[in-house]
């Protein structure tokens, strides 16, 4: 959490995280391009980059789309999440090298611009099995490219939360596209099983983990408070709540965090003004609200980041009847002050 | 509304701004880790094992080599070659086509020197300079005008038995793949196949002349330059059928070391499935044996 902008916010664990990344990525080319050298010597330089560097893409990118379910399924994957923007930046720039060396390869030198070529040299648009792959894979990396330079925090301030979140949210049609694109293009070309094998074995992983994680959340958004009075809805009871720790309700489409800390208890949005990440999962700690995703901070009693800061969520009433807590889910106006109640 | 808060999550909280992750998070990635390190070796070793051999053809990058022959401007530019002697100690020739630079044929080039220089290079004796290409008993020659690739014209008479030995073949249906054989015959692998299929259009839209790479079943190749029926490029003509089977119906004459296809029109080129050709031979096949 930072006041002022900075290309990167370095820290002890975001160089462990790129180191991480970079010495994964150096072992998986060397290997490849290994092997390929030793086992298939009559390959061009050309070649190796643009394969080593595809397959090495379409990986990060289903790590990096599995990172948000296993994060939901189980929160010790929450150091993954924190640094995942690195790892999307590093997988847009080995797609690029691949692109780019692919549009260089197939499509310069030629008799028209390169990109011109891209859409024009195969025409068969109205044919599934001759589709031009090629375009498929240059929309994939236009949003990558989109997503990549969004991606510090000064976009997401500027471009509004909800808008930045519907831009990445278009990774999930880029991957689509990059299964098309390698089904319609090197799995035609390759003889070998292996390459249509893996490549669905990733995508069923992804949409099962995407399937359970989501499961998880509309179980939860499901619950259903019967007791109600006066606009109040009973929630839990005191003892359901860990010292310092809150329980996300959702009523009435609204996604409401409970916290409990130091024998009171205060009631805030769920949703983080970052990068929404869930609030209700996070902890208190120097007696302000912790995001457990890239811990963004609120004070518990009116939903405001201390200052410097800015974000502000919604803040709501609640009242204790017995060990019983009753929330109100008629947002006040984000940064509004509540006094909790005492218990 | 019992919710199951495990003890460790309760006690330990990541925050990725603090210099360390708990311990507990930290056994668990590192598990995860390991896990994708192993991932990362295994696909990096399946995927790079499973590929398809690359063809043995060869590009000699940045390598100019002088070659003396005689230059034909048709039905393609090519310059035919002394290539030894056979077993009877006949001289044998090699016919080796010209293409241009990048992604563009030699027509255009060839017709500017000969301009340039207000001579016609047909049937003369040359010695041109560029960059060989080979494969499968197959050579082109790249010539690239910076180069300027014209060193020697000979005002010499061409000697009779330099001139092509053309035979007629007749007229047949051959199936195989339409290529740009710049790329086919060594300056990208693959040089074939869905994969390059964007790359081969450019190619013979820049006026490389297409060709059919032929298989049989012993994996022996042959290969037809493809022209229309009085020998004019029909690159545009070809487009749509590039890099795909594809059966075509022409004449085929034979000049020299290479074939020459007369294709009529587009309609003679047809779409062609193996998988279907498969399936239609086995139903005659069983038609035919299977009530016996």
């Amino acid at each position: 959490m930072s006041a002022s902008y900075k290309a990167v916010g370095w820290n002890r664990q975001k160089k462990i995280y790129d180191g991480l990344i970079f010495a994964f990525c150096v072992v998986y080319l060397l290997i490849f391009c290994g092997l390929t050298l030793v086992f298939n010597p009559e390959v061009t330089f050309e070649t190796l980059l643009i394969r080593s560097s595809s397959t090495l893409a379409v990986l990060l990118l289903h790590i990096i789309l599995s990172i948000g379910p296993l994060c939901r399924i189980n929160k010790k994957f929450l150091p993954l999440l924190y640094n995942r923007r690195h790892l999307g930046v590093t997988m847009f720039c080995v797609a690029l090298v691949h692109g780019g060396f692919g549009i260089i390869q197939f499509h310069t030198l030629g008799n028209t611009s390169p990109f011109l070529s891209l859409f024009t040299s195969n025409t068969r648009y109205g044919s599934l099995a001759d589709f031009p792959f090629q375009a498929l894979g240059f929309f994939a990396l236009l949003i990558f490219f989109l997503m990549a330079i969004t991606s510090h925090d000064f976009w997401l301030h500027n471009l509004s939360p909800r808008v930045w979140k519907t831009l990445h949210m278009f990774v999930y049609l880029a991957y689509v596209l990059i299964i098309m694109h390698v089904m319609l293009g090197v799995i035609q070309y390759e003889t070998n099983p292996v390459f249509v094998l893996i490549l669905f074995i990733g995508a069923i992983t992804l949409i099962l983990l995407h399937l359970y994680a989501g499961s998880m959340e509309v179980k939860k958004d499901n619950i259903y408070f019967g007791l109600q009075k006066k606009g109040f809805v009973k929630v839990c009871t005191i003892n359901d709540i860990e010292e310092n720790r809150a329980k996300m309700f959702c009523v009435d489409k609204e996604r409401i965090a409970v916290f409990k800390t130091e024998g009171k208890l205060f009631a805030i949005n769920n949703v983080c003004k970052h990068q929404n990440g869930p609030l209700g999962e996070g902890k208190i700690v120097d007696g302000c609200i912790t995001c457990p995703w890239h811990g963004y901070q609120y004070l518990p009693k009116n939903g405001q980041s201390p200052p410097p800061f800015k974000e502000r969520v919604s803040t709501y009433d609640l009242e204790i009847e017995g060990a019983d807590i009753w929330l109100n889910p008629v947002p006040y106006p984000e940064g509004t002050e509540r006094p909790g109640v005492i218990f | 509304m019992k919710e199951n808060i495990s003890k460790d999550q309760n006690g330990a909280f990541y925050i990725g701004w603090m210099a360390g992750a708990p311990k507990s998070f930290v056994r668990f990635i590192r598990k995860y880790l390991l896990a994708i390190l192993s991932l990362v070796i295994l696909l990096a070793g399946i995927l790079a094992l499973s590929q398809k051999k690359f063809g043995t053809g060869n590009f000699e990058f940045g390598q100019l080599t002088e070659v003396t022959g005689v230059y034909f401007s048709k039905p393609l530019p090519c310059i035919k070659v002394i290539n030894g002697k056979d077993i009877w100690g006949n001289l044998s020739y090699l016919t080796i086509p010209l293409v241009g630079y990048g992604k563009h044929g030699a027509v255009g080039m060839m017709a500017d020197i000969e301009t340039e220089r207000n001579i016609s290079l047909n049937q003369k004796q040359l010695t041109l300079k560029g960059t060989l290409l080979y494969n499968d008993g197959k050579t082109i020659l790249q010539v690239n005008k910076n180069d300027s690739p014209v060193i020697r014209i000979s005002s010499a008479m061409v000697a009779s038995e330099l001139l092509p030995v053309k035979k007629e073949l007749g007229t047949y249906n051959v199936k195989g793949e339409i290529i740009d054989p710049k790329c086919y015959f060594g300056v990208m692998k693959p040089g074939e196949g869905k994969v390059h299929r964007d790359c081969a259009i450019r190619c013979i839209l820049g006026g490389i002349p297409p060709m059919l790479a032929v298989k049989n079943d012993q994996g022996e190749s042959n290969y037809f330059i493809l022209v229309g029926a009085s020998g004019e490029p029909m690159n545009q003509a070809v487009q749509d059928f590039v890099a795909e089977p594809v059966e075509i119906h022409a004449r085929l004459v034979k000049y020299d070391d290479w074939i020459v296809a007369y294709v009529g029109s587009k309609k003679d080129i047809k779409r062609f499935s193996y998988l279907q050709s498969r399936f239609a031979n086995s139903v005659q096949y069983c038609a035919a044996n299977c009530t016996k």
